[in-house]
């Protein structure tokens, strides 16, 4: 008679497989808006979708960031029509060394860690990945380097401020029935205040 | 502001990451990136290389261009460029080159200053995203 416990878990399965596709298709939405807008330059960009990876490194874990990082990339790409680009080369080369930094650092001190520290390491992971891609692939002159410092100091400020968005978003689905499994796991180093950690 | 919430979000491990980012950040601002000094000015107009100097002798010289002529410098290390026929002088608001790998031009007088250390691969034309 362990059928209650296998229905939970398997409602469990399928609720974080319907999660993980919202923050997927979510994640490909930002990317595609973001790739829209105006910027100052070639590969300024605030990296937004990051937030979801985040959210789902936090929720679900490594796997799970993966999923996201990987699936936006490959469909964002499709979408806009940038597939093998230059540019994809460039997004996939970011979101690769982004996504090793923040699950590394997340599996170092998974505890200890938040998700503003991870999307931090996240942002710059990110910066100097797509560098490295445009020296090795498009640009092969040492001034691309040039950048670099603009690059880390502009992700430094995005990193901050998609982790805060990230940590709000954490907090906002944690107060969903359907997380209340994880949040006694989480709730205490996401930084989410008491009485959020018991609603209704 | 945004700094409050940021800061009561986060844990300790976050703080010191974001120590130790933005002294990445602020290190990576004093990388020797930079290239090193450039040997030689070599000057092309309408693609074709007219004048070539050593950048450490001081000089100044001029090029014939479709417009006129355009008057350069060498001097301490660096080439200006220090008149030229164009309408909008962009050229002169250039500045001065030291490094290697710069470029200077006066797209109206086709008129290209090139810094060349050492031969410099570029694979692509251009770009296009």
């Amino acid at each position: 008679m362990t059928s209650s416990v296998d229905k939970s878990l398997e409602l469990e399965q399928v609720r974080q497989r319907v999660f993980l596709a919202l923050f997927i298709a979510l994640a490909i939405a930002v990317h595609a808006i973001e790739f829209l807008l105006p910027s100052p330059l070639p590969w300024f960009r605030v990296g937004l979708a990051n937030i979801l990876t985040v959210t789902a490194l936090f929720l679900y874990g490594a796997q799970a960031a993966w999923t996201v990082t990987l699936t936006r990339i490959l469909v964002g790409a499709l979408l806009l029509g940038t597939l093998f680009s230059p540019g994809f080369f460039l997004s996939l080369s970011g979101g690769l060394l982004a996504t090793v930094l923040m699950t590394g650092l997340y599996g170092c001190l998974p505890t200890r860690i938040g998700p503003v520290g991870v999307s931090l390491v996240g942002a710059l992971g990110h910066a100097s990945g797509q560098l490295l891609m445009a020296w090795l692939l498009i640009i092969r002159h040492p001034s691309v380097w040039l950048m670099l410092p603009y690059f880390l100091l502009f992700s430094f400020i995005s990193g901050l401020l998609n982790g805060l968005a990230a940590s709000y978003l954490l907090e906002f689905l944690l107060k969903h029935p359907a997380f209340a499994q994880l949040k006694t796991a989480r709730a205490g180093r996401l930084r989410i205040k008491s009485h959020t950690r018991n609603p209704l | 502001m945004v700094l409050g919430p940021l800061l009561e979000r986060m844990t300790g491990a976050d703080r010191m990451v974001a120590l130790l980012a933005g002294l990445v950040v602020v290190l990576s601002f004093f990388l020797p990136l930079q290239s090193g000094p450039g040997g030689r000015v070599v000057v092309s107009v309408e693609n074709r290389t007219v004048f070539t100097a050593p950048l450490d002798q001081p000089r100044d010289f001029s090029v014939e261009g479709p417009l006129g002529t355009t008057h350069m410098q060498i001097d301490a290390g660096e080439v200006r460029i220090t008149d030229s026929p164009c309408p909008q002088k962009i050229c002169l608001g250039l500045g001065a080159l030291g490094k290697k790998g710069g470029l200077l031009a006066c797209v109206p007088n086709r008129v290209v200053v090139n810094l060349a250390g050492e031969a410099v691969e570029t694979d692509y034309d251009l770009l296009s995203r």
